[in-house]
């Protein structure tokens, strides 16, 4: 079997992709991990044109539901791990198949960077989170440590103060990239301690998380911190090494496309916020999920 | 006719996984104790001891304890198809 079109994600960019494709009649396979990525966690969309507001895991689900009423085959919980070319066609492998296409586009997304280090994953749920708005009820009069100094930590930190007895904020670098006006409020409260130019070396506890290590990057001296929690706030990452013979990546791991999302390979297209481009919002990446797949429409036409 | 099974959900008011599980359970008319431990810190405490863990949500259902929103063990305990 060879499929017209291989989609590669299930969040806004490959459902969206999936639509059109189911529209255009393409012969079309959609291989995803899970549905909805980033968007999970967003609580109140209220920029999503024709609903005034509406949660992340409500939208997806209607983004899901539509895509379900075409007829596209799907494969769920599958991670593609390897994308070649022979001759013509692409050779995709989940790790337990493979799948042969003329086209494949790749929206995978980014997920959240992780710190990799010691306890990290093994205190995962036992105080080290990265839902702060779901757990920080959780922390109530305990001490806890948000890592990353952008905005989005200093949300987390704003979630944190209104539980926690004590709030390190921690950050790799000598400034902290956050908007100095969200730095204030926290300041106010005066419950956080901003430390700046350390890096994480390890978390540690027992059943759960007790303490912290960082080292100061001037000094080299490390430091312990009694924490309970870790609010693991450092972006987000683009994963796309499982294309990298394909496909040219930037310095940040993205997938480098021009503006109708082709690739450096013809017949191998990317959308959404696995690519460069410079914005990432969920109507962004549905209508770079759309291009992907007109240009691929484009693509077959030709080839045929 | 089975007994009606006991559903018990940890949960905190702003967390989106437990708004998606409790909003699956609702449209699989399946009754619960919606427990928030923002709130209800005896709870809360009940809730970290027997699940091992901080993170929001869990369910009890009959006695076994699920962590997250685990679609597929929740269909399985409860029956959904």
């Amino acid at each position: 079997m060879i499929y017209d079109l291989i989609i590669i994600g299930g969040g806004p960019a490959g459902i969206t992709a999936g639509i059109y494709a189911a529209r255009k009649k393409l012969k079309t396979l959609l291989i995803t991990k899970e549905w909805g990525g980033q968007i999970t966690k967003a609580i109140d969309i209220e920029n999503w044109p024709g609903t005034q507001k509406i949660s992340g895991t409500d939208l997806i689900k209607q983004m899901t539901e539509h895509l379900h009423n075409f007829e596209i085959e799907i494969k769920e919980n599958k991670e593609v791990i390897d994308l070649d070319k022979e001759k013509d066609n692409f050779i995709l492998n989940d790790g337990e198949q493979t799948y042969e296409a003329k086209s494949v586009i790749i929206a995978t997304g980014k997920i959240p960077r992780l710190l990799n280090v010691p306890g990290e994953e093994e205190f995962k749920g036992k105080g080290v989170s990265v839902c702060s708005t779901c757990d920080a009820p959780m922390f109530k009069d305990k001490n806890v440590a948000v890592i990353g100094g952008g905005n989005a930590g200093f949300n987390v930190g704003l979630d944190m103060i209104k539980y926690a007895k004590k709030v390190y904020i921690l950050d790799f670098f000598e400034e902290m990239k956050g908007d100095p006006i969200t730095k204030d409020k926290l300041a106010q409260s005066g419950i956080v301690e901003f430390i700046t130019n350390v890096s994480v070396k390890e978390i540690k506890g027992t059943k759960f998380v007790e303490s912290l290590i960082y080292e100061d990057r001037k000094s080299g001296k490390d430091t312990e911190i009694q924490v309970q929690g870790v609010f693991v706030s450092v972006g987000m990452e683009a994963k796309a090494g499982f294309a990298e013979k394909l496909v040219e990546l930037n310095k940040i791991g993205e997938i480098v496309i021009d503006k109708d999302n082709n690739t450096k390979t013809s017949g191998l297209f990317a959308a959404g916020d696995i690519t460069d481009i410079k914005y990432e919002q969920i109507i962004i990446a549905c209508g770079e999920g759309a291009k992907a797949v007109l240009a691929a429409t484009d693509y077959l036409k030709n080839k045929a | 006719m089975e007994a009606k099974p006991k559903v018990r959900v940890f949960s905190t008011p702003t967390c989106p996984y437990c708004v998606a599980l409790k909003g699956y359970l609702k449209e699989h008319n399946i009754e619960f104790e919606d427990i928030d431990v923002s709130q209800d810190l005896v709870a809360q405490k009940e809730m970290i001891d027997r699940s091992g863990q901080y993170g929001v949500p869990v369910a009890d259902i009959n006695g076994e304890i699920i962590i997250g929103f685990n679609q597929e063990r929740i269909n399985q305990l409860l029956n959904i198809k």
